[in-house]
C-alpha cells in the first residue's frame, strides 16, 4: 500500500469500503466476519490499537449480557452476537475504559489491566464482590 | 415524460438562452444554482423549461453560489448529469468548491458568463473570473460567440463525463456582448442533441448501494502529492485527444468545425494577436482589413481550450511568426498578463523567438474597436520589421489619461 | 418505504451490525462515535452520508482508510448539509426518470457536522437546505467547541467555559456569551422534526432518530457530544459526564414537532445540581474560585429558568 504511486489510484481520491469486485446487498445485517472488507476499510487496520496503555479484559461468567458495554463502546470493539457479549476486539479497541465504567455487575465483568497483562493472570486475580454501601 | 421542443433551423437567441437550451437538450438531472448578472437568464430559462415540462430534473434554487456548487458536487457524486451557471463575484464565492469538484473528479458543467471582479463593482464583461479559475483543475472551454456557447455547452458534457476523463468543465462566454445580444443560432433537434450525449453513465456513484464509496478523503503529506500529480497527469494527457474526438463527432452532426486552437490567417502571418472571447472575432476582422489596407501579414490565434493549455498546438501555429501581441482582458495587478506569460513560455521553445507585447484591454466592459486592433497590428508590424520588440512590453488600451505602459522601454 | 427496524430493548438492539468501523482516529472515549453508531444503527436502510470538516471527518476518512460502510462525502467545513441535499436531489431526479441503479432500496440521507459547522460557518447552508425542504437529516455533534482545531470558542460554547480564544485568566472567567439556541432556530424553519438527544439516553435517541427517518422533509438533531479532550475529563467518563449533563438539565432532552408541538422526553427522577456537572470538567475549573462562584449560581438560575420555559412551551403546544 505505502509504495503505491500516482498512477495506481482510482481517480478522485475515492475509497471503497469493500472489495471492488464484490457487490454488497444487505450490509446492515451482515456480520463483520462475512463482509468483504477492502484493504481501504479501517476495519482492516489495527492502527489505533497501539494507543492503548490499558486494555479491558472480559470475565464471561459474571456477565449478564445487559449490552451497556456494546452500546457505549466508541470503537465498535465489543463483540456481541445474538444478544450475548462474546468478547473484546483488540484490533480496534483504543482502551478508553468506558465499557468498564458502564458495566453494572458486582464485581464488574470487564476490568482494565495494563496492556501487557496475560488474560489468564488477570482472570485469576479478579476482585471479589464488593459489599453494598449503606 | 418530457415535452420535446420544436425548434426552427435558425433561432434568434442570445448567449444565455443558447446555453440554457444546451442544458435542456442535455436533460440535466440536477441544476443547483444561484442568480448573478449576467449569467442569471441561463438558470431562469432552465426554470421556465422545467415549469413547462421540457425538462424533468431537479432544480435546487440555493442561497449562494458556494451552495450552488456544493449542491452540484453532492448531486454529481450521487451519480448523474449536473450543471449550473455563474459569473464574477459568484464565481469567486464558488472558488473553494471548484477545487473540491475537480479533486473529486466530478464532471459538472459550469457556464461562466465572464464579468469583472469588484472593487470597484462592475457588472460588465471581462475575463477576471475566467482567470481566477485557471488553476482550479477544471477543463475550460471558451466561446467567442453565442452559437459556440450552445455548441460547447453540449460538448462539455461529453468531454467531462467520459470515464477516461472525469473532470468538470467550464464553458465561458463574454458577459453582455455574448450573453445578452441575440444572433442567429443553428440548434440541433432535441433528438439529435440528446443522442449525441446519451444518458449519463454512472461512475462510482454514491447511489450505487452495492459499492459504497467514500468521497473527499483527507490526504496529508504522505498521499496528497500523488493525487494532485494524477489529476495533473490526466489533464495533460487525456483531455486533448478526447476534446478533438468530441469536436470531430460534433462536426458530423452539426457541420460546425471546432479546434483546440482556432488560428485564423496564420499560414503566412508575420504578426499575430492572441485573444479570447468575443475579441477573437473583432481581431479577425481587423486582421482582414489591415491585410487589405496595409499589406501587413496579420493573423489571429483564438484560445478555445484554456485548460489544459494547448502548449504544443500553439507552438506549432506560432513557429514562423515574428511579433505577437497577447491580449489580456483582466488586470494582471502587478505583472504581465496571463496570456503573455503562457505564450512566452511556448514560443521560447521555437527556433525563432518572436517579439512579445502584452495589451491589457476591455476591463469592466470597456470597448475595444476594430481600429484599436488594427493599431495593435501596426505596432506589432514595427517590431516584426525591426526583428525585435520596439516599445514597452505592456500597454493599456483605451484607458483615459496619459499612455499607460510598463516594462521594457 | 422499507419497514422501520424494530428495537424494543438493548439486547435486541445489540444485534445491529455497525456500518461505522473501528481503527478510526477519533480520541479514545469520543462521544461522536457513540452518537454515529446510534444514528446509523437506528435503521437497516441504505445510507448516503456526509460530514463537515471537523473531528469526525478528519478521523474517519484519512487516506488510505475509510471507516464508513456506506456512501459518504466530505466537501468542506460549511456545506455538509448541502452536499447530502444535492445527493437527495439526484435521487429524486433519477427516481422520476426511472434510472436508479437499485430502485427498490430507498436510502436515508444524513449529514453530520460539529457545532462549529452548524451554529457558525455552516449555518447558511443548513438554513438553505431546510428552507428548500430536502428529505435529509442533519445531526449536530455538539461538543460546544472547535475541538478539531484545538479548542476555540464557537457560538455553541457555554458561558464560563475556558477555551483557547476565550481563556480564563486573572481578569477573565472565559467565554462571555451563552450558548446559541439552535433548537428554536431550526424549529422556526418549520422543520417537521427537531430534537435534542444525548448518547447516554440511547433509547430516547433511537426513538427520535427513527421518528426523524420516518417523516418527510428536513430533520434537525442536536446531539450532545461530551468531549474528553476539550471538556477535560477522564476518557472513561464520557457516559458519566453525559449523565450529569442530562440529569442536571443542562442538556434537556426534548423534541419539537412541526415547529409547534414541544415534548420534553426525559424528566430526571432526581435532578442534580448544575454545580456537579460543572465540577466534573476542567473547562469550568476556574468557576470554583471564590471570585467566580457567583457564576455557578447564575448557571443554576439560567438552567432552572430554561426548564420552566420548556415546560411552558410543552403545556402551550397544540395537541
Amino acid at each position: 500500500m505505502e509504495k503505491r504511486g500516482w498512477d495506481d489510484f482510482d481517480p478522485g481520491v475515492i475509497l471503497f469500503s469493500f472489495e471492488k469486485d464484490k457487490k454488497v446487498t444487505d450490509i446492515a445485517t451482515t456480520e463483520p466476519e462475512n463482509r468483504p472488507y477492502s484493504q481501504s476499510n479501517s476495519f482492516s487496520s489495527d492502527q489505533a490499537s497501539g494507543w492503548r496503555v490499558e486494555k479491558p479484559i472480559f470475565k464471561q461468567d459474571l456477565c449478564i449480557d445487559c449490552q451497556f458495554c456494546w452500546i457505549y463502546c466508541p470503537d465498535m470493539s465489543i463483540i456481541s452476537r445474538d444478544k450475548k457479549m462474546v468478547g473484546v476486539d483488540y484490533d480496534h479497541c483504543k482502551g478508553c475504559g468506558i465499557c468498564v465504567e458502564v458495566c453494572p455487575t458486582n464485581p464488574k465483568s470487564l476490568l482494565m489491566f495494563v496492556e501487557a497483562k496475560e488474560e489468564a493472570e488477570a482472570l485469576a486475580e479478579w476482585p471479589e464482590k464488593k459489599k453494598e454501601e449503606k | 415524460m418530457t415535452e420535446k421542443m420544436e425548434l426552427k433551423s435558425v433561432e434568434v437567441w442570445d448567449g444565455n438562452l443558447a446555453a440554457a437550451h444546451s442544458l435542456r437538450q442535455a436533460q440535466v438531472d440536477v441544476v443547483s444554482a444561484y442568480p448573478i448578472t449576467p449569467s442569471t437568464p441561463i438558470v431562469e430559462n432552465y426554470a421556465k423549461f422545467l415549469a413547462n415540462g421540457y425538462v424533468e430534473g431537479e432544480y435546487m434554487m440555493v442561497e449562494s453560489e458556494h451552495a450552488a456548487m456544493s449542491g452540484c458536487i453532492g448531486a454529481s457524486a450521487a451519480g448523474g448529469r449536473v450543471a449550473t451557471a455563474t459569473s464574477s463575484q459568484g464565481f469567486a464565492l464558488m472558488v473553494e468548491t471548484l477545487y473540491q469538484a475537480s479533486g473529486m473528479r466530478l464532471p459538472i458543467v459550469l457556464h461562466v458568463v465572464n464579468r469583472a471582479m469588484a472593487a470597484p463593482l462592475n457588472v460588465n464583461g471581462d475575463h477576471s473570473d475566467m482567470y481566477l479559475g485557471r488553476d482550479s483543475g477544471w477543463i475550460q472551454l471558451d466561446s467567442f460567440r453565442q452559437q459556440e456557447a450552445y455548441d460547447l455547452g453540449l460538448m462539455a458534457f461529453k468531454i467531462g463525463e467520459d470515464h477516461g476523463v472525469r473532470l468538470p468543465v467550464m464553458v465561458h462566454q463574454d458577459g453582455f456582448i455574448s450573453s445578452h445580444t441575440a444572433q442567429n443560432i443553428f440548434p440541433l433537434s432535441d433528438e439529435v442533441a440528446y443522442s449525441f450525449l446519451g444518458d449519463h453513465q454512472p461512475f462510482n456513484a454514491m447511489l450505487d448501494f452495492e459499492k459504497p464509496a467514500t468521497y473527499g478523503a483527507q490526504t496529508e503529506e504522505n498521499w496528497h502529492f500523488e493525487h494532485k500529480a494524477q489529476q495533473h497527469h490526466d489533464l495533460m494527457t487525456k483531455v486533448f485527444s478526447k476534446v478533438e474526438e468530441v469536436f470531430a463527432e460534433y462536426e458530423k452532426i452539426s457541420g460546425r468545425k471546432y479546434r483546440i486552437v482556432e488560428d485564423f490567417m496564420m499560414e503566412d502571418a508575420e504578426v499575430a494577436i492572441i485573444a479570447m472571447g468575443t475579441t477573437v472575432n473583432s481581431a479577425r476582422l481587423a486582421a482582414k482589413i489591415i491585410r487589405e489596407k496595409e499589406g501587413i501579414k496579420a493573423g489571429v490565434v483564438g484560445i478555445r481550450l484554456l485548460r489544459p493549455f494547448p502548449f504544443e498546438q500553439i507552438k506549432e501555429v506560432l513557429k514562423d511568426v515574428k511579433a505577437i501581441g497577447t491580449l489580456d482582458r483582466s488586470s494582471p495587478n502587478g505583472t504581465v498578463g496571463m496570456l503573455h506569460n503562457e505564450i512566452s513560455g511556448v514560443v521560447i521553445e521555437n527556433e525563432k523567438v518572436p517579439a512579445m507585447k502584452n495589451y491589457i484591454y476591455g476591463l469592466g466592459g470597456r470597448d475595444i474597436t476594430i481600429q484599436m486592433l488594427q493599431d495593435i497590428f501596426k505596432e506589432l508590424d514595427v517590431s516584426a520589421k525591426a526583428g525585435k520588440r520596439v516599445g514597452p512590453i505592456q500597454k493599456f488600451i483605451n484607458v483615459r489619461g496619459p499612455e499607460l505602459s510598463f516594462l521594457g522601454k | 418505504m422499507a419497514e422501520q427496524k424494530k428495537i424494543k430493548n438493548l439486547k435486541e438492539f445489540s444485534k445491529s451490525v455497525d456500518r461505522f468501523e473501528g481503527s478510526n482516529l477519533l480520541c479514545p472515549g469520543c462521544a461522536h462515535s457513540i452518537i454515529v453508531r446510534e444514528v446509523l444503527n437506528a435503521t437497516n436502510d441504505d445510507l448516503v452520508l456526509s460530514a463537515a470538516t471537523g473531528c469526525l471527518e478528519v478521523s474517519t476518512a484519512v487516506y488510505p482508510y475509510t471507516s464508513w460502510d456506506a456512501s459518504w462525502i466530505h466537501i468542506g467545513f460549511e456545506n455538509a448539509t448541502t452536499a447530502v441535499a444535492g445527493a437527495e436531489a439526484m435521487y429524486k431526479a433519477l427516481k422520476r426518470k426511472g434510472r436508479l441503479l437499485q430502485p427498490d432500496r430507498p436510502p436515508k440521507f444524513v449529514a453530520f457536522a460539529g457545532d462549529g459547522a452548524t451554529y457558525d460557518i455552516g449555518f447558511q447552508w443548513l438554513s438553505g437546505t431546510f428552507e428548500r425542504g430536502h428529505d435529509v437529516m442533519h445531526v449536530t455533534l455538539d461538543n460546544e467547541v472547535y475541538a478539531n482545531t484545538g479548542g476555540q470558542s464557537s457560538s455553541s460554547t457555554p458561558i464560563g467555559s475556558s477555551t483557547t480564544t476565550a481563556p480564563a485568566g486573572r481578569v477573565s472567567y472565559g467565554e462571555k456569551r451563552v450558548k446559541k439556541d439552535m433548537m428554536s432556530i431550526m424549529a422556526a424553519h418549520g422543520a417537521p422534526y427537531v430534537a435534542q438527544v444525548a448518547p447516554n439516553k440511547w433509547k430516547d435517541m433511537i426513538k427520535k432518530i427513527q421518528h426523524g427517518f420516518a417523516v418527510e422533509g428536513p430533520v434537525y438533531i442536536n446531539a450532545m457530544s461530551a468531549c474528553t479532550t476539550e471538556w477535560r475529563f477522564d476518557v472513561a467518563d464520557t457516559i458519566a459526564v453525559s449523565d450529569l449533563a442530562t440529569d442536571s438539565l443542562v442538556f434537556p432532552l426534548y423534541e419539537i414537532i412541526d415547529g409547534e408541538t414541544w415534548n420534553i422526553t426525559y424528566r430526571p427522577k432526581n435532578v442534580i445540581p448544575v454545580r456537579d456537572y460543572l465540577a466534573a470538567q476542567g473547562r469550568f475549573k476556574h468557576l470554583f474560585k471564590p471570585e467566580n462562584e457567583y457564576l455557578i449560581d447564575e448557571w443554576q438560575q439560567r438552567i432552572d429558568k430554561e426548564w420552566v420555559r420548556l415546560q411552558r412551551m410543552e403545556e402551550n403546544s397544540p395537541r
